[in-house]
Formats: C-alpha cells, sequence, structure tokens
C-alpha cells in the first residue's frame, strides 16, 4: 500500500508540477497567485470525483472519457494562450484544469482506501513521500530551466511547454480511441524493450514530454503538429502584436 | 463555400460515427483480481472490453502498453475498446491493487477467451 501510493501520488502530482514550474518560469505569479490557483483547483478536482460516478454513466458509459477530453483541450488552449499573452486568466485555467484532470484520480483513491483497517498511514506516508520527491524535482526543474531561459532565451523552455502541452492533446486522443470515437492506427514503433513506460524514467519522461513506447500514427502525427503550431503561434502572434502597437 | 465546408464537415462526423460492430469480451473485477486474467483477442481487429466492477472499492484500469485508463466505479458496468493491435502480449493492471489487480491481452491468430484460474 505505501508503495502504491507513493507511485499513485508521483503520477497524478508529477504533472500539474511540471506544468506549474513551467508556466511560473514563463512569467512569475505572485504566491497568492499560485496558491488560489491551486485551492480552487483542489475543490475543483475534488466537486469532479463526487460527480464523476454519476458522469461515468452518460452518453453510454463514456460521460469520463468526453469530460477527461474537454479538459485536456482546455489545458493545451489555456498554456498556449499563456505563452503568448501571459494573461492571468489562462494561467488559472490551465492550472486548474490540470489539477482537476489528475488530482480527482488521487482523491478517489485516498478517500476508497483511508477507511481501511491499516491503510491510513501507509497512505499518508506514501503522499507525504509523492509530495516531497515532487517538490524537489520541481525545484530543481525551476532552476534549470531559469538558467537555460536566461543562457538561451526562450525558445528551449517554450519548446519544452509545446512538447508537454502537445502530450495533453495524446491523453486526450488515447480517450476518444478508448471509445471508440476514433480508431487506432497502426503502432509506429514499440520501445518497450528499450525504456519501458512503467520505469523510473519512463514516468518522469511521460509526465514530462508525453513520452509513449507504443505510440500509433495519429499519435505521432498530432503530437508533432500541435507541438509545432504552438511554436510558430508563439513565435508569429507576439510578432504581429509588436508590430501593430508600433 | 460555408455550406461546402458544413457537407464536409456532416461527412467527416458521419465517418467518425460509422464503427463496425466490435466483438465483447467480459472482464469481472472481484477481490482485488482481474477474472479472466487473460484474455486472446484476434489480430488487427478492434474489440470492446466490458469491465465490471464487483468490488466496493472502485479500482483504476490502466495499461502503458495500450494506452489505456479509466477508473471503474464499485458495482458499475465500464467499456474500454482496444486495437486493432499487432501480434504480442499487452498488460493490463489495477492501479489501485498493482500487485493483485493484473492481466494480460494476448493477441495472436487463434480467437478465443479464457481463464486461467
Amino acid at each position: 500500500m505505501l508503495i502504491t501510493s507513493l507511485v499513485m501520488s508521483l503520477n497524478q502530482l508529477l504533472p500539474v508540477a511540471i506544468l506549474l514550474v513551467l508556466l511560473q518560469v514563463v512569467k512569475k505569479q505572485s504566491f497568492l497567485r499560485i496558491w488560489s490557483a491551486l485551492i480552487v483547483g483542489a475543490v475543483m478536482s475534488f466537486l469532479y470525483m463526487q460527480s464523476a460516478s454519476w458522469i461515468s454513466q452518460w452518453f453510454e458509459h463514456q460521460g469520463l472519457e468526453y469530460s477527461q477530453m474537454g479538459l485536456c483541450i482546455t489545458i493545451f488552449i489555456a498554456v498556449l494562450v499563456f505563452a503568448i499573452r501571459q494573461k492571468s486568466a489562462a494561467f488559472y485555467i490551465a492550472v486548474i484544469s490540470t489539477i482537476t484532470l489528475y488530482l480527482s484520480h488521487y482523491i478517489i483513491y485516498l478517500t476508497s482506501f483511508w477507511q481501511n483497517n491499516d491503510a491510513g498511514q501507509s497512505l499518508f506516508i506514501g503522499t507525504l513521500l509523492g509530495v516531497g520527491i515532487c517538490l524537489s524535482f520541481s525545484v530543481l526543474l525551476y532552476f534549470l530551466m531559469n538558467a537555460i531561459k536566461h543562457r538561451f532565451g526562450m525558445y528551449p523552455l517554450l519548446t519544452l511547454l509545446a512538447l508537454n502541452c502537445a502530450a495533453k492533446l495524446l491523453v486526450a486522443l488515447d480517450f476518444a480511441s478508448q471509445i471508440d470515437l476514433i480508431t487506432n492506427t497502426t503502432t509506429v514503433w514499440d520501445l518497450r524493450d528499450l525504456l519501458s513506460e512503467n520505469s523510473e524514467l519512463g514516468r518522469v519522461l511521460r509526465a514530462l514530454v508525453g513520452y509513449e513506447a507504443t505510440p500509433d500514427l495519429m499519435s505521432v502525427l498530432i503530437y508533432s503538429t500541435s507541438s509545432l503550431l504552438f511554436l510558430l503561434f508563439c513565435y508569429f502572434i507576439p510578432a504581429l502584436i509588436t508590430k501593430e502597437r508600433v | 463555400m460555408i455550406k461546402r465546408l458544413l457537407n464536409q464537415c456532416m461527412c467527416f462526423l458521419l465517418l467518425l460515427s460509422f464503427n463496425a460492430t466490435s466483438k465483447e469480451y467480459l472482464i469481472v473485477l472481484k477481490d482485488h483480481l482481474f477474472y479472466p486474467s487473460q484474455i486472446i483477442i484476434p489480430v488487427n481487429k478492434k474489440v470492446k472490453l466490458l469491465i465490471e466492477n464487483q468490488d466496493s472499492t472502485p479500482e483504476e484500469f490502466d495499461s502503458f502498453d495500450l494506452n489505456r485508463e479509466k477508473v471503474l466505479y464499485p458495482n458499475r458496468k465500464s467499456i474500454i475498446y482496444i486495437g486493432p493491435l499487432s501480434k504480442g502480449h499487452y498488460e493490463f493492471f489495477g492501479e489501485f491493487s498493482p500487485n493483485t489487480a493484473r492481466g494480460v491481452v494476448i493477441v495472436s491468430d487463434e480467437e478465443g477467451q479464457h481463464a486461467d484460474n
């Protein structure tokens, strides 16, 4: 139970922490703004978790996938808007949607097993360790990305942000094929023997850039196209805005 | 111009909604174990997994190999489509009970479904 809690907390908290760090490096937000986004996000996940059992029965047992696809697309758009215009509303929407998407799973796990006889202590320690590892990783990533930003400019940071956001569209794509909205195409490559998604590095890369060991053709196309479009928008739109102002 | 675009969108939506009937496989989750824990499905065919959680706690069906993830609520049925897949073994597990709730989808020419326990 301890290891499961640790792995679960890392799986669900790491994507939130990574996105928060990347947005923070793009434009530093005040502590008040970060904490209010985190608290609203936690409340939203709790509400989503409370209604998830009911939502899951919509559209012939496919309601959860539709709602999660909506959240993934919202994250992509909100982060793109934040990267271009640095609007605080976009920051709030991106962080709250990410917390709702990921934290709700962990809340379901916590609330389900909390009442078990010996589980409470393991859940608590596992969660505490998970939060600690996430915080350490986030601090290291924050300083690394800040150093890269000062040395090489915004584009390496925006590239990582683009890949991280494109990964959210991959999650949406997986949900769409899970409910038969689209059909899976052929697997492009199989890297399970080289780097499994279940390994430590595989999990970190999955949270960071959406690593998939067995992607299909549609996933590769959506991932590359959306990350390229993200970068093009980040490059051209601010230039157009500056030109208009001049 | 707009009319043509709308027509194209309608055709696309119709194509998306057109799905050949997929073969259905029932998986039951009981006492944090999947029954059957081994499913044999045909190569290059899309199949429908109907998963029934008979436990009193939720579980999350997870598979890195199949790129699937779904919360299974207690005493509820859930549907997951997988495939078309090439030959091989594709593992799945319950993320909340990964030590016990484990299973494998075997994709082979030989079609069928059997429980190994």
